[in-house]
């Protein structure tokens, strides 16, 4: 096996490592599977139940503790690093729910992931998905400037009736499935925060300052999803806090590092944390890049010096609902006179431990009813771009989640967009007339309607 | 055929997967396999030669008359989170993986009964039916992963098996599928105590040696109209037990009585779970009594009398259900909480008088001191059932065999006051050479000899459950048997 050697690397490995297996490693010596992460597996079996590929093939090596076992099989030189090691490595969701599941807190996503960046070490993407992997990951969603010619694009799309066109002339019918399921829920593409506030250094708190906060406004979150973004923005500075949007941010690299490319994950972090480095509070609105970012300090195990950066860094970051949770809120007064149910995204709850505050947001709003979820903390499939890479897997991970989702409320509620995506595909293939929102909508379109009952009093005296 | 297309050059693996429907219904490529070369116990591993996943009754029938017919060694497995190696292929079986069997068949509160297939994982049932006042009462620490069907095969208990009994008091009927690949049913309609032998008994707890489950008929429960939950801390292990046997004799049978050692409380609170045990504690208790609530008061300041005549450091009663969920938490998670504090355990099942424990714990300890490993202890009190968890490093040489030798000694002490080898996780693999602490050839040629009438081929699991020696006096027999 042709191994990269880096002094550096090789020196914090004799710090770090005392046992080290190397010796019958098939690993590539640079980021290697962290040998304390898997020695800590017990290999109990009680993360079986939690994870969603497992309970869709009943196949251990789709199991958490299944893929474990392979990742040191590897380190112990009895598997090498091949397709069929590739297929459990490559066919988890990266939900983490393990990570929940597990008494010994075995961190079986970082493991994963850093097995998949070996994985395309020895095997570069090549072909048609190399292709479509170097446009999405590396061409497209670091670039704000082109993402945004896309979104103008996709609503084109939408606004010139091309989209009725497709649809109507059956060029649909050539798409594969999945990508049909997707086009038709695909969101209205709004404005993006960047560009809505472009001329804005500090968009002001709209009451007396708290705090400042910069907010990461996420790659295809701001495009595809621009009203969700605004809305952040809007219940931020509602609840005092100056907002800023710093110009240089870029994809949060979550793509990449669930894809393997860890060195390209390694760029966009540093890019995020220089772009930030002037903030307090980083908040994020979208559970997979807040989750990636507070887990900027794995890609530079190897680094001590951005080891060490990447660590301030994760301490700034938060997410919407549980800042709002935390530093205090004003509880709108008007009723949604709604029934909702809530979805845990999986980089919410199990990526960042943040489960009641969300809950807690929507409950307080008047007049919303919250029907509980059976395995609410369940994925739903999405798991980032694994919805177009795994169609199969996606859709039956998709398929038993929807079971649980109740079939009486009006909205399902989440903290992700990737997830918004997926549910709404469940929602439109189970033929379910309900809206899936993102929590801080919810919250915004209550303050909305707080304010239009006002000025209409107002207009009354 | 989901199969169809692959070209398979093994004729077995072939003919195997064309028994079977579904996606994916065979694995074969060592890859895949490596996953299944042990179960919780991992001192062990063999690669099984496949691994197959029926839909159904049919399709298990199927594949192990097939296995018959090829004299092709095979086994059950079900979550794999068996302790003592009960699902390891040691003989390169083909596997059948009972985890698509899952369904919950029926239930019916009226009486009490619910079917479920064998790959249906027990928390499962509990969680289906909490909303109408029901629940199963065996509750391995497991639960939140091991199969019914695996709990029938090692006859599995739980923290609340004191005062409810083990799983095969809860197990009204089987469906099995014989190792000639017949189908019979045993305990029809789950009607109890039905004339004639009493085959159930023998089925749960033959540790998948006698026969594939494929189907359970199981009693459930009321919940119980209202619990309360202590948590005791002790100095000294001498007091700790002594309270175990004190509140026993009050004459209050709690719903469980659990206790853990120093060492284990450094362990689950270093992991997942923590609740803020002291560290400097000997010992710490979980009782848990329920019933009628009218009862309930009285005996919760029985056993805090009870607790402070031995010299109870602190004692608390949960006061909300968070805060004892959290507690069973931090406590049912003990063995895996290990992972916190050492990279490999090896976990003991042995039963002993109660009176015995300070006695035994500090055999225990010498054990320890010998062998260099650290040991920690978790005690399912009421009962006696106790898990010494020898800590040790598969990485450094020598180690295993050091824990297994550790594991053993432990074992010994416990028959040696007069208490047996497993309490509830089976002597599979782990255990075979243990049994001669408690059973003579003669007897365990005599289990043999069940097995013979069931699994005549020894095709089924075999060498599992029984020593070596056991087996050269069977073979003694069989030479007989075909001579004469
Ligand atoms: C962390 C942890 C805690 C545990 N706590 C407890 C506890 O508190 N109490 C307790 O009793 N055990 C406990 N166990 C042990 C284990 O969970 C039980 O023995 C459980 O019953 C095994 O179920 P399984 O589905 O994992 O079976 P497996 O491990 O897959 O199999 C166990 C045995 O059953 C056989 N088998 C499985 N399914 C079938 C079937 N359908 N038909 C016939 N044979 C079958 C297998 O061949 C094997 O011999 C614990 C294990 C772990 C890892
Ligand atoms: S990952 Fe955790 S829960 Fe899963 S087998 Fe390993 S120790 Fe047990
Ligand atoms: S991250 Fe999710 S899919 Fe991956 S092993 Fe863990 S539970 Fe399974």
């Amino acid at each position: 096996m042709n191994m990269k050697i880096d002094e550096k690397i090789l020196q914090s490995q004799v710090q770090d490592t005392p046992c080290s297996t190397s010796s019958l490693s098939n690993y590539f010596e640079k980021d290697a599977p962290d040998e304390k992460k898997w020695a800590d597996c017990v290999h109990c079996g009680i993360c079986l139940e939690s994870c969603p590929t497992y309970e869709v093939t009943g196949q251990e090596q789709h199991s958490p503790r299944g893929r474990v076992h392979l990742i040191k099989s590897v380190a112990e030189g009895k598997l090498s690093l091949n397709e069929q090691f590739m297929d459990p490595v490559f066919a988890c969701l990266d939900c983490r729910a393990c990570t929940t599941a597990c008494p010994a807190d075995v961190e079986v996503g970082p493991l994963i992931e850093e097995a998949r960046g070996q994985i395309r070490q020895a095997m570069p993407l090549t072909g048609w998905k190399g292709m479509m992997s170097k446009f999405f990951l590396e061409g497209l969603f670091p670039h704000h400037e082109r993402l945004n010619k896309v979104g103008t694009l996709l609503k084109f799309y939408q606004k010139s009736g091309m989209q009725t066109a497709v649809r109507k002339t059956g060029l649909i019918n050539i798409m594969p499935d999945h990508l049909v399921a997707m086009e038709g829920v695909m969101p209205k593409v709004t404005q993006s925060v960047r560009k809505k506030y472009k001329h804005e250094d500090v968009i002001k708190a709209k009451t007396e300052t708290k705090s400042e906060v910069a907010m990461l406004t996420g790659c295809i979150m701001d495009v595809m999803f621009g009203d969700v973004n605004d809305a952040t923005v809007k219940v931020l500075t509602r609840n005092g806090n100056d907002v800023t949007i710093p110009k240089e941010q870029t994809c949060c690299g979550a793509l990449h590092v669930h894809a393997g490319d860890r060195e390209m994950g390694r760029k966009l972090a540093k890019q995020n944390m220089e772009a930030f480095h002037d903030a307090d509070t980083v908040i994020t609105n979208a559970a997979g890049c807040g989750a990636m970012l507070k887990e900027y300090p794995e890609l530079f195990r190897e680094d001590p010096e951005w080891h060490e950066k990447a660590v301030e860094f994760s301490k700034k970051v938060q997410d919407i609902s549980k800042y709002l949770y935390d530093t205090g809120y004003e509880i709108p007064k008007a009723e949604l006179n709604t029934k909702i149910t809530y979805h845990d995204a999986c980089h919410l709850v199990h990526g960042q431990g943040v489960r009641q505050e969300p809950r807690d947001l929507l409950i307080n709003i008047p007049g919303v009813e919250m029907v509980h979820m059976p395995n609410a903390d369940r994925c739903c499939g999405s798991a980032g771009i694994y919805n177009l890479t795994n169609p199969e897997m996606a859709g039956a991970v998709l398929d038993n989640k929807m079971e649980n989702v109740p079939e009486e409320v009006e909205m399902i509620s989440m903290g992700n967009p990737g997830c918004m995506l997926q549910m709404a595909m469940g929602v439109k293939k189970d033929g379910r007339n309900q809206r899936v929102v993102h929590t801080v909508q919810l919250l915004n379109w209550a303050y909305e309607k707080e304010d239009k009952k006002r000025e209409e009093e107002n207009e009354w005296q | 055929m989901a199969m169809k297309g692959l070209k398979i050059k093994d004729k077995h693996i072939r003919s195997l997967a064309n028994l079977l429907s579904g996606p994916k219904p065979i694995l074969y490529h060592k890859e895949d396999l490596l996953a299944y070369d042990c179960d919780g116990f991992t001192i062990e591993r063999h690669l099984p030669k496949a691994v197959v996943f029926p839909k159904n009754t049919e399709e298990v029938a199927a594949i192990v008359k097939y296995c018959h017919e090829n004299m092709l060694p095979f086994l059950a497995r079900g979550a794999g989170t068996g302790l003592s190696g009960g699902a390891i292929p040691l003989n390169n079986e083909v596997v059948i993986s009972l985890t698509r069997m899952k369904k919950l068949l029926s239930v019916d509160l009226e009486n009490r009964i619910a079917v479920v297939e064998p790959g249906f994982v027990n928390l499962k049932l509990t969680n289906s039916i909490a909303d109408k006042g029901y629940y199963y009462a065996p509750d391995p620490s497991s639960q939140y992963a091991c199969t019914i069907g695996g709990n029938v095969a090692e006859n599995a208990g739980g923290a609340h098996c004191l005062k409810y009994g083990v799983t095969t008091n809860h197990i009204l009927g089987l469906e099995l599928v014989l190792p000639n690949g017949e189908i019979i049913e045993i305990g029809k309609d789950g009607i109890p105590d039905s004339p004639g032998y009493d085959l159930l008994g023998l089925l749960t707890g033959s540790e998948g040696t006698l026969g594939i489950v494929t189907k359970i008929t199981v009693r459930v429960l009321k919940n119980p109209e209202d619990k309360q939950t202590v948590l005791a801390y002790f100095d000294r292990v001498e007091d700790g037990s002594q309270a175990v046997s004190d509140i026993i004799s009050t004459g209050i049978v709690p719903a469980a009585l659990e206790m853990m050692d120093k060492t284990a409380i450094e362990a689950v609170e270093a992991a997942a779970f923590p609740v803020g045990h002291p560290r400097d504690i000997a010992a710490v208790l979980l009782i848990e009594v329920d019933g009628i609530s009218s009862g309930i008061e009285e005996q919760i300041s029985k056993i805090l009398k009870v607790c402070k005549s031995r010299n109870v450091r602190e004692v608390k009663v949960a006061e909300s259900e968070r805060e004892r969920a959290r507690w069973w938490a931090n406590r049912k998670t003990g063995f895996g909480a290990m992972g916190a504090i050492s990279p490999n355990y090896l976990v003991q099942d042995g039963v002993i008088p109660r009176s015995r424990l300070p006695e035994v714990l500090k055999k225990i300890n010498e054990i320890s001191e010998e062998s260099g490993l650290r040991i920690a202890n978790i005690f399912h009190a009421g009962d006696g059932n106790l898990h010494p968890l020898v800590l040790f490093d598969a990485r450094v040489p020598g180690e295993t065999e050091r824990a297994i030798e550790a594991g053993s000694a432990c074992l010994k002490v416990c028959a040696d006051v007069g208490g047996t080898i497993t309490g509830e996780h089976g002597v599979g693999i782990e255990k075979r050479e243990e049994m001669r602490f408690v059973f003579t050839d003669e007897e365990i040629v005599a289990q043999t000899d069940v097995r013979e009438v069931f699994n005549p081929d020894n095709l089924l699991n075999a060498g599992k459950l029984f020593p070596t020696p056991g087996r050269c006096a069977e073979v003694k027999k069989e030479l007989k048997a075909s001579t004469s």
